[in-house]
């Protein structure tokens, strides 16, 4: 009998907690010799991403963001550090870096995405974002050295209809970190905060946050800390000279600090191969919504930031697909059918300010429903920080 | 006096008024809640209860970023060291097992030479021991004559 080859592409989040989740399904095939596990991954680092948003407020070194990947693996994963150069999903291969075909039985594909600030004219010479390490490091410089101006808070949505920006809220977390930030560093009344949002948000039009209750919360939470706040700015260029955002409604605005969260697309291997329907060249992968299949491949799945639904490309988004995925691939392997079906849950703890925290969850059907922000809600995002992240990689939560 | 009466007034508008609190449901959760409470209360159980909530709300107040952080390394530690002994116990006694027959001695060790990996481990239990003995050497220190 030959064995199954189940490969998971990505060792970020939702690839490292997919692989070890699928050697615990099916630990019973991988000890009898009839399925083999493998996460391809080009680093052989595991960044703690989405917490690179403290760095740019100095919370957070490098060093604590990263674990070797091989730590977080359980030793039934076979690791291949290669590069996936090129996607065949009819003929279930992938073409590796190294020069290698591989070919699989499953495929798993959670290759994240890619901020792409140089799709705005201007943003990349002039903009700031915390979406990766280097440029949240630039971004603390700036936001450590400041004294007077305005900070200009700005996001972007993709152009493909009803799929969000990276990490939903991270936004609105950062604007309030940013609040208490400038007010330790005792600079705040010198400085403006305005937070700005465009004029199309997936579904909604004309709003402050992509989900209606917590948008019509923002207004009074802004107000009672100071921060201005606009709809409908939508970044069409930035004019580095003179530090000034345009957008796409036809308003300029300056500013001393632009941080704006920039443009995100898949990545190559993604782009290149040709399944993707998403507009302006986006790259997200046609998903099933309930099995989490690639639309016309059922041996093929997709998870993360790579999907092209309407949920939060988070890893909140990652730990709730990947049992989906996990238990689906051992259906079709035991009884022949797809068995589970994601209900579009995420859940998170947002940051709400630098000490305060909010638990909060939603689906395809309910939106978050906003509570009020709490040190006990800061004390868990801190612990899942500082610790209990690491467990979820391992797929021991 | 006045003050006292101002507030009873309040509550009791406030229990009057208030839909929440006069819905047949609140009521009869509060009631019901109530033949649970109040042995607690006249046996004065109820107050550890709560003086139990106001010393966790202490420990709330009292926890700062710098507790978190180590606790979490703490938690770490001990998880990814659970984590790994787990997978090494499990991985191993899968390999052990599989074998119809296990080496002998002699094949162990011949198999222990060829593997630089094993003979890693080797070191690294080495390593440890040494460690170990050097913890019970110092721990044997002479106690102070005082």
């Amino acid at each position: 009998m030959s064995i199954q080859d189940i490969i998971v592409v990505g060792g970020g989040i939702g690839g490292t907690m997919t692989a070890n989740n699928l050697v615990a399904k099916l630990y019973p095939e991988i000890r009898a010799g009839k399925a083999r596990v493998s996460l391809i991954s080009n680093n052989p680092w595991h960044y703690y991403k989405p917490a690179f948003m403290y760095v740019a407020f100095g919370m957070f070194y490098k060093n604590e963001l990263r674990r070797p990947l091989h730590s977080l693996l359980r030793p039934e994963v076979n690791l291949l550090l290669d590069e996936v150069e090129g996607f065949d999903f009819k003929a279930s291969r992938l073409r590796l870096g190294s020069g290698n075909d591989h070919r699989y039985d499953y495929l798993v594909v959670s290759t994240g995405c890619i901020p792409s600030p140089e799709r705005i004219p201007g943003l990349q010479e002039a903009g700031d974002h915390f979406y990766q390490h280097d440029p949240a490091m630039q971004l603390y410089r700036k936001l450590s050295t400041i004294e007077s101006g305005r900070i200009f808070i700005g996001v972007t949505f993709p152009k493909t209809a009803n799929v969000p920006h990276q990490c939903g809220i991270a936004p609105m977390e950062t604007t309030l970190m940013l609040d208490d930030f400038l007010r330790r560093r005792g600079v705040r009344e010198k400085i403006e905060i305005l937070y700005t949002y465009p004029t199309v948000a997936q579904l909604l039009r004309n709003c402050l946050f992509l989900q209606r209750p917590v948008g019509e919360a923002l207004p009074s939470v802004f107000a009672s800390k100071d921060i201005r706040y606009q709809r409908g700015f939508t970044l069409a260029r930035v004019d580095p000279e003179t530090k000034v955002a345009h957008s796409e409604e036809g308003e300029s605005v300056e500013f001393d600090i632009l941080m704006q969260t920039p443009p995100i697309r898949a990545v190559d291997a993604v782009l290149a191969s040709g399944v993707s329907q998403a507009a302006n060249d986006e790259g997200w992968l046609p998903t099933d919504r309930d099995t989490l299949q690639l639309e016309g491949f059922p041996n093929t799945f997709v998870m993360g930031d790579t999907v092209d639904l309407p949920i939060s490309k988070a890893g909140g988004s990652c730990h709730n697909q990947s049992p989906v995925i996990c238990d689906n691939i051992a259906g079709l392997m035991r009884v022949g059918d797809t068995v589970a079906t994601y209900d579009g849950k995420v859940q998170a703890i947002a940051q709400m300010g630098l000490e305060a925290g909010m638990p909060l969850w939603y689906d395809y059907d309910s939106d978050v429903i906003p509570t009020p922000a709490t040190k006990i809600g800061g004390l868990m995002r801190k612990a899942f920080n500082r610790g209990v992240y690491w467990s979820v990689a391992r797929g021991l939560i | 006096m006045n003050t006292q009466l101002a507030y009873k007034e309040t509550l009791n508008s406030l229990l009057q008024n208030d839909p929440q609190l006069n819905d047949p449901a609140t009521l009869e959760g509060i009631s019901s809640l109530l033949g649970k409470l109040a042995p607690l209360v006249q046996g004065q159980r109820l107050h550890n209860l709560v003086d139990l909530l106001s010393a966790l709300s202490d420990v709330v107040d009292m926890t700062d970023d710098a507790m978190v952080q180590k606790m979490m390394r703490t938690y770490e530690d001990l998880a990814a060291g659970a984590f790994s002994l787990a997978n090494l116990s499990r991985f191993a006694a899968a390999h052990a097992g599989s074998e119809e027959q296990p080496p002998t001695a002699w094949q162990a060790l011949r198999r222990l030479n060829s593997d630089a990996d094993a003979r890693r481990g080797l070191a690294m239990m080495l390593a440890m021991l040494s460690q170990l003995g050097r913890q019970a050497r110092l721990g044997a220190m002479a106690l102070p004559e005082d």
